[in-house]
């Protein structure tokens, strides 16, 4: 390991080297930044499983809407109904 | 865990009535009969496939927003049952039946969003926050689930319009009048 430690800072967009320090101490303060850089990495990998959890559990709900939609139009269809400017209209029957 | 799906035999039916849907809304006079049978034959399995994918869906949510609790677990069943009856209504077709269960799907994903947000407001220790991350993705997504609870429930009521005749709020007028004879 390097007897000089600097911490990267970003500001702004832009990352810069901070000067902690040399020996014992560059040493402590590199060992205190891995490890919240890991709990960090640690808590980001929860929160995405638990995003991906989530959304697994809720992946349901789109087959539902497609089942839905497509039998709903179907239904429309064939009552007689056609789609004109987003909206449903029956048709019109000629005398 | 699996996501929960439509058989592959559901998903062709649906594909095939998607198609002539298609071919109808198009001016194809027989598919708009073939799209008749097609419905008749195929509706009942596909929305009873439907249905049992919502209930079990609907019990991964429960299940999620009681976190472990058989009280909680038993209250949600109950007041989904009762969701569904009320919306339902005595004798819905199949396609309001459907629609029913989507809505009460889409209700309950809602419900578990607030509930976990809530619990997130409450006195939690740092470490069960969510990120700033997860909590910019979450708000989006209840934004989401509350747009298609919205849409489901106005889905619902068209069908409902169209199908019992009862035309639509705007009504517009015409009276004819006719000049007097010899201008």
């Amino acid at each position: 390991m390097s007897p000089y430690y600097y911490r990267s800072v970003r500001e702004g967009g832009r990352v810069r080297k901070e000067y902690v320090g040399s020996g014992a101490l560059g040493e402590v303060a590199a060992a205190l930044d891995e490890l919240k850089r890991r709990q960090r990495e640690e808590e980001a990998a929860y929160w995405r499983e638990e995003r991906e959890r989530l959304q697994r559990s809720a992946a349901f709900l789109q087959e539902l809407e497609e089942t839905a939609q497509i039998l709903t139009r179907a239904q429309l269809l064939v009552s007689g109904f056609h789609k004109r400017n987003g909206e449903w209209r029956r048709i019109r029957e000629s005398a | 865990m699996k996501a929960l799906e439509l058989s592959k035999e559901a998903k062709d039916q649906l594909a095939e009535l998607e198609d002539l849907s298609d071919k109808a809304a198009n001016g194809d006079k027989q598919a708009r009969s073939e799209l008749r049978r097609a419905l008749r034959a195929s509706t009942p399995a596909v929305v009873a496939e439907a249905s049992t994918l919502a209930k079990k869906g609907e019990c991964v949510l429960i299940k999620t927003a009681a976190a472990g609790e058989p009280l909680m677990e038993e209250a949600l069943l109950a007041r989904l049952g009762l969701l569904r009856s009320e919306i339902a209504g005595p004798d819905p077709s199949p396609l309001e039946l459907l629609l029913t269960e989507k809505i009460v799907a889409v209700w309950m994903l809602t419900e578990l969003l607030e509930l976990l947000l809530n619990a997130q407001l409450g006195d939690l220790p740092k470490s069960q926050r969510m990120s700033h991350r997860f909590l910019k993705f979450y708000l989006g997504w209840q934004e989401q689930a509350h747009r298609r609870l919205l849409s489901a429930i106005r889905e619902l009521a068209r069908v409902r319009r169209l199908e019992s005749r009862i035309p639509n709020a705007q009504t517009n007028v015409q009276i004819n009048v006719s000049k007097p004879n010899g201008d």
